[in-house]
């Protein structure tokens, strides 16, 4: 297994307000890994502390106990920050520049060459479809354009470690897949890729494992076959199912759903000829066979309900 | 490298920013306002009131020259909180900080900016000293590198109290209390006439704790006429420019160890 990008070890912060005598719970003893290569989503309700966890990550932040590293780094060590890439949640920027000269002051800051910077702006301005708007003043982009922007300068200094905060926030469909097909790209760049959606078919589609955390504390981590399922079980469904047949498919750990199109039958992947060659032997029209495998979003209401915190 | 180009887009941004714009303005106004008197003074001169009316004049002179100064610290004060308060609010600290850029460079950064700011105030106050004196017929007797060290130390002092201030608070507040410092600094240097309406104890630790800005006044050598012009030597200038240095590196430093332990989120 790769070296993790990202380590959390019993990580817990809690906001004070002094003046009010409260204390809120932000993190709760949360501990997980990030993988190098790897593209990790950060998931869970609003409030359940995930811009906590990424603004500890970033070094904006500090935790009140546990450990973090971060490419082996503390947070907001120069060395790590050198090496990572960073969109936050509603990007901001300074309205007078445009998108050129924003690029630049970033790429000044990260310590590029003068002379690097004009053909790496053109390719990120082009990567992210804003060629032809980089002398309009960043004031007059829409959100979509604005979110745009943030993903080339989180790009700027080829990272290794990109972390996203929100990323599709703002952006069309057409924009959400460019997104998607991006970060695709960098993953296939060998690049880490830590992202925070709320957006969970594409993170279904994009990321190879799931991070959840709610009110503070992680609920569930894994890759995305451990946390939706590795298409180990299928689902048979028959125009019918003769009684006789019920006893054998339970005794081999079959679930049985009688409904008015037809019979749903679950069953192991290993059985499925076995159970599909009874069915036709009795009669019966098989009408699909397909593998079974819950969505992620099916599991996150599950894991952690339709609520959340306060955002 | 990293700080100068904080430093140089912190100074952009002060070029469009349109309360910064209020003030300057605010300040030309006020000085135009001023000169109308002093003008007027100087066109009922005749050859039996020519003392008198020059001293009028000159009065007049050191009077918009004190208060353009006094502006300049205001301004500072308020560049200096706005800085990294405007960042803050904005949350484009967060893009920046998460560049390999070190807390204390983008402090530093802020600060040399707001200095950068000043400098072109105190080029401006420079030509419109010689300016005034030129309308009120006399020229400025003092060497011009002290027209323009002084303010600049004074500026950097008040900078850097602001910047150490809001760190840890609204920066309305920290300009506030920079004016109060300010006000006060001038009301207990002992020649100073309300200095009297404080009783010496709490005088006498005032004076030594807050910056001197009576010592670190341009208007010490400001002198219009040769009669009145104040002698220093180098060493005074030294002493006097090494204590206004410190004060302003000390604030700074704290401002760089508080800006190292505070959170960085949208405000």
């Amino acid at each position: 297994m790769a070296s993790p990008a990202i380590e959390f070890r019993n990580l817990t912060k809690i906001y004070r307000r002094r003046l009010a005598g409260q204390e809120i719970p932000a993190l709760l003893d949360v501990s997980f890994d990030v993988f190098a290569g790897e593209v990790c989503a950060f998931l869970g309700p609003n409030g359940a502390g995930k811009t906590t966890s990424i603004s500890i990550l970033m070094g904006f932040l500090f935790a009140d106990s546990g450990e973090i590293r971060v490419l082996g780094y503390h947070p907001g060590d120069v060395r790590a920050k050198q090496q990572i890439g960073f969109l936050p949640e509603n990007f901001a920027f300074y309205k007078y520049l445009n998108a050129e000269k924003l690029l630049k002051f970033h790429f000044a800051l990260s310590g590029g060459k003068p002379e690097d910077a004009d053909k790496l702006i053109r390719e990120l301005l082009y990567t992210v479809k804003l060629q032809g708007y980089e002398n309009l003043k960043i004031a007059k982009y829409s959100r979509g354009m604005v979110q745009r922007l943030g993903i080339a300068q989180a790009l700027l200094s080829s990272p290794q470690l990109i972390v996203l905060d929100e990323p599709t926030s703002g952006l069309d469909p057409a924009g959400r897949k460019e997104v998607r097909d991006l970060i695709s790209a960098l993953k296939a760049a060998g690049k880490t890729v830590f992202l925070s959606s709320h957006i969970l078919s594409e993170v279904e589609q994009i990321c190879d494992r799931a991070i959840i955390i709610d009110r503070g504390k992680m609920v569930r981590s894994g890759t995305m076959d451990e946390l939706l399922g590795s298409g180990d079980r299928v689902e048979i469904l028959a125009n019918q199912l003769p009684e006789q047949m019920e006893p054998p498919l339970l005794e081999w750990g079959a679930a049985i759903e009688r409904e008015a199109q037809g019979v749903r039958i679950a069953i192991d992947t290993a059985r499925k000829r076995e159970v599909a060659e009874m069915l036709w032997a009795a009669g019966c029209d098989v009408i699909s066979i397909a593998p079974m495998r819950s969505s992620l979003e099916e599991l996150f209401l599950k894991l952690v309900g339709s609520g959340g915190g306060p955002a | 490298m990293k700080v100068w180009t904080i430093a140089l887009n912190t100074f952009g941004s002060f070029l469009r920013n349109k309360l910064i714009i209020l003030f300057v303005v605010l300040i030309a106004c006020v000085v135009l306002l001023m000169m109308t008197p002093m003008l007027g003074m100087k066109a009922m001169t005749t050859a039996s009131n020519a003392g008198q009316m020059q001293t009028l004049v000159l009065t007049e002179v050191s009077a918009i020259m004190s208060l353009v100064s006094g502006f300049g610290s205001l301004l500072a004060a308020w560049a200096a909180a706005d800085a990294v308060a405007g960042e803050m609010k904005s949350g484009t600290i967060l893009a920046v900080m998460a560049r390999p850029v070190n807390r204390w460079e983008f402090l530093l950064g802020k600060f040399l900016g707001v200095m950068l700011m000043m400098a072109i105030y105190v080029a401006l106050t420079f030509g419109l000293s010689y300016l005034l004196a030129w309308m009120g017929g006399e020229r400025i007797q003092s060497t011009p590198w002290v027209l323009i060290v002084y303010p600049l130390v004074r500026y950097a002092i008040y900078a850097s109290i602001a910047m150490l201030l809001v760190t840890f608070m609204h920066p309305v507040l920290s300009f506030g209390i920079v004016l109060v410092i300010s006000v006060l600094a001038g009301m207990v240097t002992p020649t100073a006439q309300a200095s009297s309406i404080f009783r010496p104890w709490l005088r006498n630790p005032l004076w030594v704790i807050l910056p001197s800005t009576t010592l670190l006044s341009e208007d010490r050598f400001l002198s219009i006429t040769q009669a009145a012009l104040k002698q220093a030597g180098w060493l005074d200038h030294i002493i006097t420019l090494a204590y206004g240095l410190d004060y302003a590196f000390v604030f700074l430093l704290l401002a760089i160890w508080s800006f190292h332990y505070r959170s960085l989120k949208r405000d």
